[in-house]
């Protein structure tokens, strides 16, 4: 009889997300992961029912975790630009803590098996939807499409998250730190262009 | 399939075998499932072990090698 131990589990599953991000998902296979966490194959089976379910089991935690972070201290009944400016800031501090587990996240995005997974209904898609048509409800937000909205909202966020991951800014300008008051002027910008 | 009380986890078998495609593995699924106890099983065919992996309870692992190297694979305990 093979017994459940939390944190060998877990051990498994880290060493799993640092393979993925260093290799891609091909780089993982459940015998190198065995030989990397320094167990046998046997013990990643009986968390594991085979690759795609650890990574599938993965996502959905790093998913929760990520959806944990960013919703701490939000409350989908802020006004928009309270609540934005949180958002802002939860997300930058997740990215620049965890490097990693964004880099995961991102390379989940964009693999197939990103179809298998339901995000649809989760805590966190919820609270951004009641949050942004709580916004448009109250005239704090232009309506756009989503990806319109998504793209002005967040994506000038993560760019500076980029630059700052890099170390370094636009070519020949050096190095590049992101700060609060960096954060705050371009977060300014952003709400000057949803504004109704 | 009766239910178990929460508190009872079921048992995990995992074995090497020798299934190498999933006509195989639909020959080993009829005998599984005549199987009382098996809970869930899979074959994971990319890895090189071929892996069965078994959730069940009151079985154990001679029962499913039995069973495997009856319909002509190869099937041992994938050891610790």
């Amino acid at each position: 009889m093979r017994l459940r131990d939390e944190n060998k589990r877990f051990a498994i599953r880290e060493k799993a997300l640092e393979m993925i991000v260093k290799d891609g998902f091909d780089g993982l296979s459940m015998h190198k992961l065995a030989k990397a966490a320094g167990v046998s194959p046997a013990t990643i089976y009986i968390y594991f029912k085979d690759r795609e379910d650890l990574i599938l089991q993965l996502y959905f935690e790093e998913s929760i975790r990520m959806s944990d972070a960013t919703l701490k201290n939000f409350d989908p009944e802020m006004h928009f630009e309270e609540g934005l400016r949180v958002q802002w800031l939860n997300r930058a501090a997740y990215c620049l803590q965890h490097p990693q587990r964004m880099y995961f996240m991102e390379q989940m995005r964009h693999s197939p098996l990103h179809d298998k997974f339901r995000e649809f209904g989760t805590p966190f898609v919820v609270a951004m939807k009641t949050f942004v048509s709580n916004a448009i409800r109250r005239k704090e937000l232009v309506p756009l499409p989503v990806e319109v909205y998504w793209s002005i909202a967040f994506a000038p966020l993560y760019q500076l998250v980029k630059f700052h991951m890099g170390g370094k800014g636009m070519p020949g300008t050096g190095n590049f730190e992101l700060s609060e008051p960096l954060i705050d002027q371009t977060l300014e910008l952003v709400l000057k262009a949803l504004k109704p | 399939m009766m239910t178990q009380p929460s508190e009872i986890r079921p048992d995990i078998l995992v074995f090497k075998t020798g299934l190498r495609h999933p006509g195989e593995v639909s020959r080993v699924a009829v005998l599984l499932e005549s199987l009382d106890g098996i809970l869930k099983w899979n074959v994971d065919l990319d890895d090189c072990d071929r892996v069965l992996r078994i959730e069940a309870v009151g079985l154990s692992c001679y029962d499913i090698i039995r069973l495997v190297s009856q319909a002509g694979f190869l099937c041992e305990e994938l050891e610790d």
